[in-house]
């Protein structure tokens, strides 16, 4: 049995990755992957305390969550798809067109 | 059953909704019918009371009750079927009419009503009831609402029986100022109580009613052009249920006009208006059908005369049973009651059979102009056919319905005419009505069914769904007379409401021998001149007008007495007259004031205004500058840079989460001192 502290801790560790992909890369393509990788963390969390409290209902918000996270990675690529299309570009500093 | 009687209420929708509601609610009043017949046979009475919720509380509540005896479980059945019928009908007479939702809607609610009607157990649910089926006639009547004849029709029939309304809610408040209970078998043991003047007016302000909603005379100028409507509509409402009403009503009203009480003196004024009204509407009506040309007039007008027979019948039935109840007589006879109620029943039949056999006349060659019928016997063998029973009923030929009952309503007004011979003179009357309702009838059979074709459109029988309404009707109007007499006399079926049921009553119909075939060789005559005059032309109709006075009283008929040209000249000139002293009223009182407040006004106004411009319009401007400075200043942080709005979540959450563990940690320090 793995203990809490080394689930949370690889949890955390995620989560940050996923936040300096976020804030950090340019690329649409990325950020969007680093945005997964946090939702998975905190799933990694979901999971931690289920067993850690043999609670079943965590388990099945996890599954939840993940249902959630592909439809949002679908919609997400099907934005970035059109957006390159229509201005060939995903880097995000230069996608400001929407800016008043 | 209180579910059966609500049932047809349910009015969305094609009329398949409405004829199985009205199905079920026939099955649900055959068996009350049954019920009733079962134990009410030969002398025995029944009442029903089927108790509602109280509607208005209060020292005296009033309660809507379902009240089921005699005559109302008659009026039910009766009432549903030929609904059932005439909505089977309008299946195919409104096929290809707009708004069919609205007309099934709107007869649904009338049926309702009518039901409802007849079967209140106190005057104010009467009331109501009677006031939906009043509503309801006025939307049906104006239903091609585009046609503007058709909406001064409705508006003209709901303001004339208006009047008729009003008279009838004085007599309710007064009933009910005087008893403070409304329902009929709490009033009749008190009617004792009344002064004999107020027991003479009660009657006659509910007669009021009756003789707006039965369009007697004077009230009788609505109905003939209520035939605007569509003829389903005619048949149901101003043939066989609605314009019934009048005579439940009187029917009821039996409790004041034949006291139950001994000793209390009968009203005989109240019973002689109404008898004559009934015996001179029954003339008056029958001469004005006997020269229209639109075929739903003249059965229009012979409506109104058939439901003064009754009121004939009723106040004949009335001054019999009040004389033998105040000379403490041991048998009381019922005749003229029940025969009015025969004839309700028989004529039910009959006229909705002629008013659907009109209908499908209509269907056929679109117009309602008998000139601009003639020889459609060959193309219309069903409906002629059936025409030709309604008219035999109606004039009362032996053996069909309208013979028994109006022979009896005939005979019962010669006996009553043994006590007071007013009745004499109203026998003369109903005689020559009986002549002439013999003569228009087959007046218009003949115009419509024989000689030759004198129209343009190329007529053809109706549908298989509106011909069976009439096959069975036409069988009712046989039928219905011989049923009822095999049963030992409809007087012993027993339709007279239950106060009276205590009285040791006789229901032998009146049958004497003499009497009936004077009623029948004056119907035969009407006919046979009917028959020279239209059919052989032996008799030219052109000598009807042949001489000045013929022709000035040809045009005073067909003028219906300029009863309806005086109405609105009066009506006019009121209404002209208080509209002018309005208007003087306006412009010198009501204006005076109107300007000089209007003065005022104005210098307040330029006050208001400086104050406005300077001081209001300063702030609202001075706000809206703002307001645009600081967005335009506020929005430079708007960079469009996804990722540094990233940045401001992040941040911003970790200063929430900075602060919420400082204050814990702030509170924890605090609390552990």
């Amino acid at each position: 049995m793995i203990p809490l502290e080394y689930e949370l801790a690889l949890s955390a560790l995620l989560f940050c990755i996923g936040l300096y992909g976020v804030l950090a890369r340019k690329n649409g393509i990325i950020v969007l992957m680093s945005i997964e990788i946090m939702l998975n963390a905190s799933v990694l969390n979901f999971i931690a305390f289920s067993s850690y409290t043999n609670d079943a209902s965590g388990q099945v918000f996890a599954l939840l969550a993940i249902a959630v996270a592909a439809a949002e990675a679908a919609v997400g690529l099907a934005v970035f798809l059109t957006i390159y299309q229509t201005h060939g570009t995903i880097e995000l500093d230069k996608v400001r067109f929407l800016r008043w | 059953m209180i579910i059966g009687l609500v049932g047809r209420r349910t009015p969305e929708g094609g009329g398949y909704i409405a004829v199985g509601a009205i199905a079920a609610s026939v099955a649900v009043s055959a068996y009350l019918f049954y019920e009733v017949l079962g134990m009410g046979m030969l002398g025995g009475q029944v009442v029903e009371e089927v108790a509602g919720f109280e509607w208005l509380p209060g020292l005296a509540p009033i309660e809507m009750n379902l009240l089921i005896d005699n005559l109302s479980a008659l009026m039910l059945l009766l009432v549903s079927f030929l609904c059932l019928l005439i909505f089977v009908y309008s299946l195919g007479y409104m096929h290809l009419e707009e708004g069919k939702p609205r007309y099934y809607a709107e007869v649904s609610l009338f049926s309702a009503g009518m039901l409802g009607t007849v079967s209140a157990d106190n005057f104010l649910q009467l009331m109501i009831f009677w006031e939906i089926m009043g509503l309801c006639s006025y939307l049906l009547i104006g239903y091609w609402y585009h046609k503007p004849e058709a909406a001064k029709a409705a508006k003209k029939a709901f303001l004339v029986t208006r009047v008729g309304d009003v008279l009838f809610l004085i007599g309710i408040l007064v009933i009910w100022n005087e008893f403070g209970t409304l329902r009929f078998e709490e009033i009749a043991p008190q009617v004792g109580v009344l002064s004999p003047q107020l027991l003479t007016l009660i009657p006659l302000l509910l007669f009021g009613g009756a003789v707006g909603k039965s369009a007697q005379f004077p009230l009788h100028a609505w109905l003939p052009d209520a035939m605007e409507g569509p003829t389903t509509v005619s048949a149901l409402i101003h043939a066989a249920t609605m314009v019934k009403a009048g005579v439940y009503l009187t029917a009821r009203s039996f409790i004041f006009l034949v006291p139950v009480v001994p000793g209390v003196e009968p009203p005989w004024i109240a019973i002689l208006v109404i008898a004559v009204i009934g015996g001179f509407t029954a003339l008056f009506a029958a001469t004005m059908a006997v020269v229209n040309y639109d075929i739903k007039r003249v059965l229009a007008f012979s409506t109104i005369s058939q439901l003064a027979y009754m009121f004939l019948g009723l106040g004949a039935g009335a001054y019999i049973m009040a004389t033998q109840v105040s000379e403490g007589s041991a048998q009381v006879s019922t005749a003229g009651y029940s025969a009015a109620l025969y004839h309700l029943f028989n004529h039910a039949f009959f006229k909705a059979l002629m008013f659907l056999s009109a209908g499908s006349v209509i269907h056929a060659v679109h117009t309602n102009d008998m000139r601009e019928m003639g020889g459609l016997g060959r193309h219309l063998p069903v409906t002629s056919k059936a025409m030709l029973f309604g008219a035999l009923a109606l004039a009362g030929i032996f053996p069909f319905s309208g013979f028994f009952s109006k022979g009896e309503i005939l005979s019962v007004t010669v006996e009553a005419a043994a006590d007071h011979p007013v009745f004499y003179a109203l026998y003369a009357l109903g005689l020559a009505t009986a002549f002439l309702t013999a003569f228009y009838a087959f007046r218009m059979w003949y115009m419509t069914f024989r000689g030759d074709y004198r129209g343009h459109e190329h007529p053809h029988e109706s549908p298989a769904v509106m011909t069976a309404p009439l096959v069975i009707l036409a069988g009712f109007a046989i039928a219905s007379g011989l049923l009822a007499y095999g049963m030992n006399g409809f007087g012993n079926l027993i339709f007279y409401e239950e106060p009276h049921a205590q009285m040791p009553l006789v229901g032998v119909p009146v049958l004497e021998l003499g009497l009936e075939a004077a009623s029948l060789g004056v119907s035969v005559l009407g006919i046979l001149l009917a028959w020279s005059v239209y059919a052989t032309k032996r008799i030219p109709a052109e000598r009807f007008t042949a001489t000045p006075g013929r022709a000035f009283v040809h045009k005073m008929l067909s003028h219906r007495y300029w009863i309806d040209d005086t109405y609105d000249a009066l009506g006019a000139k009121v209404v002209y007259a208080f509209a002018r002293a309005s208007d003087w009223f306006d412009r010198n009182v009501i204006d005076g004031i109107v300007n000089a407040v209007g003065r005022g006004g104005m210098v307040s106004a330029t006050a208001t205004d400086v104050f406005d411009r300077q001081i209001v319009d300063g702030a609202v401007n001075a706000l809206s500058l703002e307001t645009v400075r600081t967005s335009w200043r506020l929005r430079q942080s708007q960079t469009g840079q996804v990722q540094s709005y990233a940045w401001v979540i992040v941040v911003g959450m970790a200063v929430i989460i900075a602060l919420v563990f400082g204050i814990s940690w702030f509170l924890r320090l605090q609390g552990g001192r």
